[in-house]
């Protein structure tokens, strides 16, 4: 399993891209594409994270680990903030002029559109979200 | 239909739990968690035989403590432990004589308000090392790591001795036996995590190399390491202006600690507090706030 942790700050966002990079790296024949989702969905989950769930509060760790198997890699990030509800939301209109688009929403629809499973869980041992995506073409 | 997350207002308990333990309750559960206050609960002996595993057999061993009866060669009870009914609050001390002034283990912890298990307070010291007097101000009371006043002549001694801030003794050297033991048993009540609010800088970096996280703090430890690079504002800060300033103290942990407890946050408009750490069982976090530290 590889795992890095970092504070949540906004800085620390370009060192999880690496480390994603990085690991998909020595994992081996994993298309760029399939890299470059996974690197968004970690950032935009990071950003949630940064900005809402340790906001007010003395930030605290994020935890990514990576976890590969022949045909998924299972991403789990995981944080001491306020937890996350996951409820019902509809998809933000891609029509809409950028005016009359609301601010944000588009990273989680991002996520749901581009991971093959998600799941989320919350208890008093922190917040876990994690993300399985297929990798394997065959 | 999609979805996007919204911030929740409070977490999960994991399952509700009985004041009182009862076998029927265990029966049908093993895997929720237990807390310290239904431990407490429990009849003296039942209790006595649960604590038992929080020192290590080997420790009480280097002391010659049998680890079942507590007592010494001489026959002499030389671990306390205080764990009242209807309280959350355990404290457990041993000692290598039988006398309060050779005490070479100290731990508190309680249940938190979550659910979970907190480290208040963790000194394991060498007693065959002198004692430096700096938890006690010069008027007798104790400081409380500071937070009812400094006794700077000793804290001066221990300093110049290589102790960080809140060390009394010489180091025990048993950390990570007590903490491995110490997570032994939180699994067997079914704690999947604990936490320690790290009183000094130093502590915090030492917690780090045991694998601790951050609940609340790490963005702060990012913050100190980075301005105490040189040109930063708490590397500027270290002026002398006290002995605990030192210009060369932004290069080790101790010096940090030492300066941190002398109140260079302020230079940061920061203040030492609000840090808890968090430890997932089993796991390793790999936080270092203070890459390829000398202590």
């Amino acid at each position: 399993m590889y795992q890095i942790t970092r504070s949540a700050a906004l800085r620390s966002l370009p060192e999880f891209r690496k480390y994603i990079n990085l690991a998909c790296s020595q994992r081996g024949c994993i298309a760029k594409q399939v890299i470059g989702d996974l690197q968004l969905a970690v950032d935009e989950a990071c950003t949630n994270i940064i900005t809402h769930g340790y906001n007010g509060m003395n930030p605290g760790s994020i935890i990514l680990s990576l976890e590969f198997t022949d045909d998924w890699i299972e991403v789990t990030i995981t944080d001491f903030g306020l937890a996350f509800e996951p409820s019902p939301a509809p998809a933000p209109n891609l029509e809409a002029g950028l005016e009359d688009r609301p601010t944000g929403g588009f990273g989680i629809f991002f996520i749901y559109q581009t991971m093959d499973q998600i799941d989320y869980t919350s208890n008093l041992y922190g917040n876990r979200l994690t993300f399985i995506k297929k990798w394997n073409p065959h | 239909m999609f979805k996007q997350l919204q911030i929740r207002k409070s977490s999960d308990r994991i399952e509700p739990v009985p004041v009182q333990l009862t076998s029927g309750w265990l029966e049908k559960n093993s895997q929720a968690p237990i807390l310290l206050s239904q431990i407490n609960n429990l009849p003296e002996n039942i209790k006595k035989r649960v604590y038992r595993n929080l020192i290590p057999s080997e420790l009480l061993a280097r002391f010659q403590i049998d680890p079942v009866s507590w007592k010494g060669t001489g026959g002499d009870l030389q671990v306390q432990i205080e764990a009242q009914a209807d309280s959350g609050l355990v404290r457990i001390k041993a000692y290598s004589y039988g006398a309060q002034q050779d005490e070479f283990f100290f731990m508190e912890f309680s249940d938190n308000a979550l659910g979970s298990i907190d480290i208040k307070e963790l000194q394991l010291s060498d007693p065959e090392s002198p004692p430096f007097g700096n938890g006690v101000h010069q008027e007798g009371y104790p400081t409380f790591s500071g937070s009812t006043g400094r006794n700077l002549e000793r804290e001066q001694r221990a300093m110049e001795a290589g102790l960080p801030p809140g060390q009394i003794w010489d180091w025990l050297g048993a950390l990570k036996i007590t903490l491995n033991q110490f997570e032994a048993f939180l699994a067997s009540l079914g704690q999947r995590a604990y936490f320690f609010e790290p009183h000094f800088y130093s502590a915090a970096w030492i917690f780090e190399k045991r694998g601790f996280a951050y609940a609340q703090g790490h963005k702060l430890m990012d913050d100190i390491h980075a301005e105490f690079q040189p040109g930063g504002r708490l590397y500027r800060a270290l002026d002398s202006s006290s002995p605990f300033r030192q210009p060369d103290g932004w290069c080790t942990v101790r010096g940090r600690a030492w300066a941190i407890h002398d109140g260079i946050l302020e230079a940061i408009e920061a203040k030492w507090e609000g840090l808890r750490m968090v430890k997932l069982l089993g796991r390793k976090a790999g936080v270092e706030t203070f890459p390829d530290a000398e202590f």
